[in-house]
């Protein structure tokens, strides 16, 4: 990963700071850099949205296709996750460089979104069997400022909440051959309910303690932290371990408690940003990548 | 600005996508009136925009200038009202033509025309890309809705700024609908709104165009009135769905010409069984019309019925449909029973505007009368006229909108009055119409492809050219010709052989592929020769100018030139693009005296000479190889120069000269055949003629037998050589009669792409490859074929359609469909010039020959005058007299008269009017005279006074 080199004395700078619970850029621990989210900025997508928490800058795509369910869930539609690391956001990237990267962001949202609950993959099914929508997010990192898991699930869940699926009708006749109905008006469509999708909440254990939304100089001086998915409700979806230090089970503890704790907080203003956007409606002024 | 339109769209795999495009939005669009000010100046474009002072139909609902502003349903429905030119300053929206050509081509076609015509003041705005007229889709509005409200938001806008320019007279825009609902809104809004109706009803000054209104009416009103008489079709999806599963068939419904209760579907595919499927009763044809593409349910195998071979027409009376149904049903034994089937929905209409004339109703100051179509496999039309009384009489055209479940007849109205039936005119605009043949002048934006005049050759033109100006290449073709497309040439070279010159008109060097100009000749195909008229396949400027390969004018031309030796042997052959100027223009009898006259020695003659004298050893050489001479008597009418009536009648001279232009022209065919089948064995667009079924030959050996004569018809050169053979002393007419019967056995000769086919054999001529190239003024498949040497020669550029053999299938497809519709329209064209001519000349008595004998009639032909005709032994309303038909022999026995194939009969000829429709010429028999009650001498007289006889004769087709 993209990663910043800090001589000695910064980090014990950085360290003592949050020692006291004051970080470099003033913030406490459990305090997220402010956040901008932006939704419907790519036109021919189903749904989308872009994230800029402090330097990091997502933009996430979501393009409903039809496609046929797996076998072993026949009445469910289900998503496909694809990380691009742009060579925009580290010279690092270039070439084949970001694969790694991606590949590790992707396994991650494939388990956070594991979870039954999480999205309701049985309003995806068209009809069981043989068709059902594939929803595939595509990610792209623009920009790395440190803490991009943080932010891609924000990205994530907001365009999941901008996303519509067009409204398809099953038309059986006698014989049972199934045809496909697309309804004529643009408007008709599907919307998914987003309330029970998670969002990770990173904690880094700098120090004796830990803090959330590392920067990437943070993340320079932190050896172990902990990803955990948050619903809306506080409930914990998955729980993972990154980076080569060790964590001992108290602490684990309660960097999970920390973790539910500001992820409900995080769910509830990024719901409260949505829905003032969308209140807008198509009077919004569109900022896109030109603001 | 910008802005964009998203939509969605099934993709032909099923995936739906979601489509983006970017859309501009604009201010600087003009309104296109003539004294706007506000707008910017309109761009130089045909058409001239509206007009300042509106100067079109007064109305009586609005007394002021106004402009009119359709929307789509009203366009595609009453074109024909718009197309009229009365109707002027219309401004059609960019919204209403993206749907009217979504949803029909035709009538697309015809309304940018209408928009081209500098006269009609018509405009297309283009709302949708005008800042304050475009609008974006609301939620829970369809598109339809949607577009609706973009012609009244444009309706709206043209209103407001038309008040704003300075005027004295303010111009009203009017918002025609036929919708209720959306006149209805508009009103609300504010706006002027009327239907088509309420306009043109107060168009006080032209009465005229109400007939021509479309009668659509509201679906929903009609199902409350009248009994239903046909089962309602089945929607389009389902239709689609029912095909796929097999449930239904679709075909191509072709009605019966001679019983209106029965019709027969050709299903589509290639399935070995239900090929043909029949159809039966006026439920079951389920409003079906000729031609239509239909699909239909077969019906359970114990319903299955025979063809039925009564003739039945429909005489218009509502008597009782059900007893007419049951006369079909006769008892057939079981193995003549046939898959049958009904109509249970229409995949697409074929309706085309209609010829006929008025049957006015017997009911004074009516105003719906019934039409009856020229082709009886139409069925009558309903139409609502105020002017049935001049109608009557005339030739008229007649579009059909629409059959309701419970109408007898579909619902039509009054196109256009061709002129009065029997005129010249208007017959031969009928016959025109009704053989589909394209014969509106050129649109302007064919015109704008011709090279600009004054003409001449370029420097550019000459890259790939030779010259050869100084070549004596002369032209030899029938007397009045004005397209002439094809020249020779003749000398002596160097090495003591012959070089022989074939020149070409090089149509392809002004027909470029892809631009209007190529489509129009694509579509047209061939040119079109009828007595007096010649409709032309590429504009005048072309075909009687520019490509005519004229004495004393440089002109560009496609040459094809052999080394041959003193005895025709092809030595060298060789293509190339040129330039010539021809020396003279002969006509065949011109030439063939200088060929004649000893005293005349010039370049010219000796090379005409030698020309002769080859093409006599290459004909020689193609006879030995099994080629047929047939013969088919040709008709030439001497017109009179002041009336155009046709005042002789003689069969068409062949001299000496006719051949040897022919005989080049065929091996200029044979050899560009070879050489483009060699560069693109896929693509090569060729000619075959197919040999012929044995079967087919059965009448000629029988006719042939009956004379002492043997046929042998195993091959093309036996069979040459049987009709060599085939004299008789005292009868040397014979011969020419065997070559006539011999023609109608063959089959006919078809374009077709190499790709697509593996025989090539030409029958006819027996050889193995053979194409067109010889007159692409008037033939479209030489244009093709020139195309295609040019691209083998290098002399031209290739382009994507022409290696595509699908494309080149279609075009083959339609060639030989307009070809064959050419032919017909040509036969007709002499069938009424031939009537006209025994109009004129009253009753007369002529010899004749019997070429076919029927169960009830025999056809004979008139040598004089290359005339055929049919000469029945049975009347209505008269005693049948005692007929004995031999079908071995052949021969037929009248009253105790034998009649024979090829006996020679004097027949009264005599012009039978009493269906102005359909007039034609009858023949009685008047010697050997026929014993029995009826003698046909005094018959005719009675004849003529009589009503129509109910028995249709087919037309003499041959």
């Amino acid at each position: 990963m993209a990663a910043v080199v800090l001589s000695e004395a910064e980090k014990v700078y950085i360290v003592h700071g949050i020692q006291e619970d004051l970080r470099v850029d003033g913030r406490g621990c459990e305090d997220y850099r402010s956040a901008e989210v932006e939704t419907d900025v790519v036109s021919n997508t189903s749904g989308s949205a872009r994230v800029k928490l402090g330097h990091t800058d997502i933009l996430v795509g979501i393009k409903a296709e039809m496609g046929t369910p797996k076998l072993e869930k026949p009445d469910e539609g289900y998503l496909e996750f694809f990380v691009d690391c742009s060579a925009n956001a580290t010279p690092e990237f270039e070439g084949h460089g970001g694969e790694e990267l991606g590949t590790e962001i992707a396994s991650t949202l494939y388990r956070v979104f594991s979870c039954e609950s999480n999205v309701d993959l049985k309003s995806l099914c068209i009809n069981p069997r043989e068709h059902c929508w594939v929803l595939y997010v595509d990610v792209l990192l623009l920009e790395c400022g440190g803490n991009l898991f943080d932010a891609i699930s924000i990205a994530v869940k907001a365009a999941l909440f901008n996303t519509r699926i067009p409204k398809v009708r099953v038309l059986e006749d006698e014989e049972g051959s199934k045809e496909i109905e697309l309804s004529d008006d643009p408007y008709d469509c599907i919307r998914l309910n987003v309330d029970n999708v998670p969002c990770i909440v990173t904690l880094s254990k700098i120090g004796y303690r830990h803090v959330v939304d590392a920067t990437l100089q943070e993340e320079a001086c932190c050896l172990a932290s902990l990803l955990v998915s948050v619903t809306s409700k506080g409930a914990l979806t998955s729980v993972r371990k990154v980076g080569k230090g060790s964590l001992d089970p108290e602490s684990i503890f309660e960097m999970m408690e920390t973790g539910k704790r500001v992820g409900k907080s995080l769910h509830i203003a990024l719901q409260k940003i949505l829905d003032e956007e969308e209140s807008l409606g198509t009077s919004r002024q569109k900022v896109g990548f030109l603001g | 600005m910008l802005t964009s339109r998203t939509f969605l769209k099934r993709t032909r795999a099923g995936a739906v996508v979601k489509v983006v495009r970017e859309h501009y939005l604009r201010e600087d669009i003009p309104c296109g009136a003539a004294a706007c000010s506000l707008c910017p100046p309109r761009p130089p474009g045909p058409g001239l925009g509206l007009q300042a002072q509106p100067n079109g139909a007064s109305s009586s609902l609005c007394p002021g200038p106004h402009y009119l502003l359709p929307d789509t349903n009203l366009l595609l429905h009453q074109i024909d009202i718009l197309e009229d030119p009365v109707i002027k300053n219309v401004i059609v929206l960019q919204t209403v033509l993206q749907e009217v050509r979504n949803r029909s081509a035709p009538v697309y076609k015809r309304i940018r025309d209408v928009i081209q015509n500098p006269e009609k003041h018509f405009y297309s705005f283009t709302n949708e890309h005008h800042r304050e007229t475009y609008i974006q889709q609301e939620q829970g509005e369809s598109s339809n809705d949607r577009n609706d409200r973009a012609i009244r938001v444009a309706v709206k806008w043209y209103s407001e700024h038309l008040k704003k320019i300075e005027d004295k007279e303010k111009i009203q825009v009017i918002f025609l609908t036929n919708d209720r609902i959306n006149k209805e809104k508009a009103l609300e809004e504010g706006l002027t709104a009327y239907t088509c109706e309420e306009y043109i009803k107060s168009l006080t000054a032209n009465p005229d165009l109400v007939d021509r209104l479309a009668c659509v009416s509201d679906e929903g009103k009609e199902i409350e009135s009248g009994k239903i008489i046909f089962p309602e079709h089945i929607h389009l999806s389902k239709l689609q769905q029912g095909i796929k599963s097999g449930v239904y068939l679709q075909g191509t419904y072709r009605a019966s010409r001679e019983n209106y209760l029965e019709a027969t579907v050709w299903v589509h595919g290639d399935a070995e069984e239900n090929k043909e499927i029949i159809i039966q009763g006026l439920k079951h044809l389920n409003r079906a019309v000729h031609e239509d593409i239909v699909a239909v349910e077969l019906l359970a195998k114990d319903e299955w019925v025979a063809p039925s071979s009564v003739v039945l027409q429909d005489d218009g009376q509502n008597e009782d449909e059900e007893e007419k149904e049951n006369t079909l049903k006769t008892s057939v034994s079981k193995d003549m029973l046939r898959p049958t089937g009904k109509v249970v929905g229409i995949i697409k209409r074929n309706w085309r505007p209609f010829c006929g004339m008025l049957s006015k109703s017997e009911v004074k100051e009516a105003r719906r009368h019934l039409f009856t179509p020229a082709d009886r496999r139409i069925p009558r039309i309903r139409i609502e006229t105020r002017q049935a009384d001049t109608l009557e009489g005339q030739r008229i055209i007649v579009a059909i909108d629409g059959w309701p479940r419970n109408s007898r007849y579909p619902n039509g109205h009054f196109v256009k009055n061709l002129g009065s039936a029997g005129d010249k005119e208007t017959e031969t605009e009928v016959l025109l119409l009704e053989h589909d043949v394209p014969h509106q002048p050129f649109s302007q934006n064919v015109l704008s492809f011709l090279p600009k005049m004054p003409w001449s050759i370029t420097e550019e033109d000459m890259k790939y050219r030779e010259d050869l100006r100084h070549l004596c290449v002369c032209s030899v073709d029938p007397p009045g010709c004005t397209d002439i497309d094809d020249a020779l040439h003749c000398r002596e070279i160097e090495n003591g052989n012959i070089e022989v010159g074939v020149h070409i008109a090089d149509v392809s060097h002004f027909i470029r592929p892809g631009n209007a100009l190529d489509e129009e000749s694509a579509k047209r195909g061939t040119t079109v020769y009828l007595c007096e008229k010649r409709i032309d396949m590429v504009p005048e400027l072309l075909s009687s100018n520019l490509c005519s390969l004229r004495s004393n004018v440089d002109r560009l031309a496609f040459s094809c030139i052999w080394e041959m030796t003193h005895k025709a042997e092809i030595l060298k052959t060789r293509f190339t693009k040129s330039v010539i100027k021809s020396k003279a223009s002969l006509t065949y009898a011109e030439a063939q005296m200088r060929i004649d006259s000893a005293t005349m020695n010039d370049d010219i003659t000796t090379s005409l000479r030698e020309l002769n004298r080859l093409a006599k050893i290459l004909k020689k050489k193609r006879i030995d190889n099994g080629a047929l001479t047939l013969s088919s008597p040709e008709v030439r009418f001497h017109m009179d120069s002041e009336t155009h009536d046709p005042i002789d009648l003689q069969t068409k001279e062949l001299r000496e000269t006719n051949s040897m232009v022919e005989e080049f022209m065929l091996l200029a065919n044979v050899s560009v055949a070879q050489k483009i089948y060699d560069e693109f064995p896929e693509f090569a667009l060729l000619r075959k003629h197919p040999a012929p079924p044995p079967s087919n030959y059965d009448i000629l050996v029988k006719a042939a037998k009956s004379k002492n004569l043997e046929m042998k018809t195993d091959s093309a050169k036996a069979l040459a050589e049987s009709l060599d053979r085939a004299e008789c002393p005292t009868f040397p007419y014979l011969n020419t009669l065997l070559r006539i019967l011999a023609t109608r056995c063959m089959m006919q000769a078809v374009y077709f792409c190499s790709g697509m086919d593996n025989d090539f054999h030409h029958y006819g001529l027996a050889t193995p490859i053979y194409t067109h190239f010889t007159s692409p003024i008037r033939r479209y498949a030489d244009i093709i074929v020139h195309r295609l040497l040019a691209v083998a020669i290098g002399a031209d550029t290739t382009y994507p359609e022409l290696t595509d053999k699908h494309k080149l299938a279609d075009i083959c497809k339609n060639l030989n469909y307009r070809h064959k519709m050419a032919q017909y329209a040509q036969r007709a064209s002499v069938a009424f010039h031939t009537q006209l001519f025994f109009k004129n000349k009253g009753v007369t008595n002529e010899d004749a020959y019997i070429l076919f004998v029927r169960k009830n009639a025999v056809v004979v032909l008139i040598p004089k005058y290359g005339l055929e005709g049919t000469v029945f032994f049975e009347e209505k309303d008269k005693p049948k007299p005692r007929l004995d038909y031999n079908s071995e022999v052949p021969s037929l026995t009248v009253e105790g008269t034998t009649l024979h194939i090829f006996d020679k009969v004097r027949v009264n000829i005599m012009l039978d009017a009493s269906n102005i429709q359909h007039q034609k010429i009858r023949m009685v028999l008047v010697e050997p005279k026929l014993l029995g009650g009826d003698v046909p001498a005094t018959l005719s007289t009675e004849i003529s006074s009589k009503n129509e006889p109910e028995k249709k004769k087919k037309k003499l087709q041959k």
